[in-house]
């Protein structure tokens, strides 16, 4: 290798760089430099510029998840496609698939107020449709919205009760 | 007579190269947060090098595919393609070894992880690399312009 080629190597990937961190700079996707990906703050996301992800409204501590749906203190939704859903899901949960939102939401608003504690929870960590259900809600004017980040996955990985088959 | 030959297969693995490697940075460069994603579920990148990672590497792969197929800078081009599908590989190939469940990105965003795909995805890289090693070792210095 050439001291050419070694120049040419370093100019293409200083000039990637530069490009790269421009161009994400002012993208409307770009993400910041960096995210957060540590399920111990909750969902795990790039931090994007189009992401919805609220972490305030994350209720991040498996034993309190517990206590609220052994007291059934909220109204549960699971937002997984509904086969997920038939195959076990966290006990008292509703069906709640984010792609038939505008069907399933009318069907809610028909059981509840928007002034009801909602828990909403998705296959886990690395999953945000919670937070987009939980974006549109409260652009519905839902009040008390709440997002389980560890969700399936965690409950299940817990050994907790799951529920099957039901529709 | 055999000259041309060698050309045209020199022309063809640089333009398939090329275009793998301008198709695979696309689609990465179109949802960074999609890709970030992804390379935090290879469980392999410390989360302060995620971001960092997946703003570069769709760039990298991008120039240097272009480089290839408009030859520009072809050698230097050649060396970052033949170093990044090393490391694919090797991500892969752990990943696979260790039974670890991913998807690997390449060039489209999937919600289900197959083991299968991405053993197929780690031939397809070995072969892309093989003949980015055959290119790299049959053009003296200066013959890729």
């Amino acid at each position: 290798m050439t001291l050419k080629e070694t120049k040419g190597t370093f100019f293409l990937i200083f000039f990637a760089l530069a490009t790269a961190f421009f161009y994400n700079h002012f993208s409307p996707f770009g993400i910041a430099l960096f995210g957060q990906w540590q399920t111990s703050n909750g969902v795990v996301n790039a931090i994007s510029k189009t992401d919805l992800v609220n972490a305030s409204i994350e209720i991040n501590n498996p034993e309190i998840i517990r206590r609220i749906i052994q007291e059934k203190k909220r109204i549960v939704l699971d937002v997984r496609p509904l086969e997920f859903y038939e195959e076990g899901h966290l006990p008292g949960a509703l069906p709640f698939p984010l792609m038939e939102f505008d069907t399933v939401i009318d069907k809610l608003l028909e059981m509840t107020d928007q002034q009801s504690p909602i828990l909403i929870y998705c296959s886990g960590f690395e999953c945000m449709d919670s937070h987009n259900v939980a974006t549109n809600l409260e652009n519905m004017r839902f009040t008390n919205v709440k997002v389980y980040p560890g969700g399936f996955r965690q409950w299940q990985e817990m050994g907790h009760d799951i529920e099957k088959n039901e529709k | 007579m055999k000259n041309n030959k060698i050309a045209i297969i020199f022309f063809l693995i640089k333009l398939i190269l090329g275009i793998t490697f301008v198709y695979a940075g696309y689609h990465k460069v179109t949802d960074p947060a999609g890709f970030a994603k992804i390379l935090y579920g290879y469980a392999i990148f410390p989360g302060f090098s995620i971001n960092i990672l997946a703003i570069s590497i769709p760039f990298i792969e991008l120039i240097a595919g272009f480089c290839l197929i408009f030859n520009i800078l072809s050698r230097p081009a050649l060396l970052l393609v033949n170093t990044l599908l090393l490391i694919f590989i090797l991500m892969i190939g752990f990943n696979l070894l260790r039974g670890h469940q991913f998807d690997c990105g390449c060039f489209s965003f999937s919600s289900h992880p197959q083991t299968l795909s991405n053993i197929y995805l780690l031939i397809r890289d070995l072969l892309l690399l093989l003949s980015g090693i055959y290119l790299w070792m049959k053009t003296k210095t200066g013959a890729l312009r």
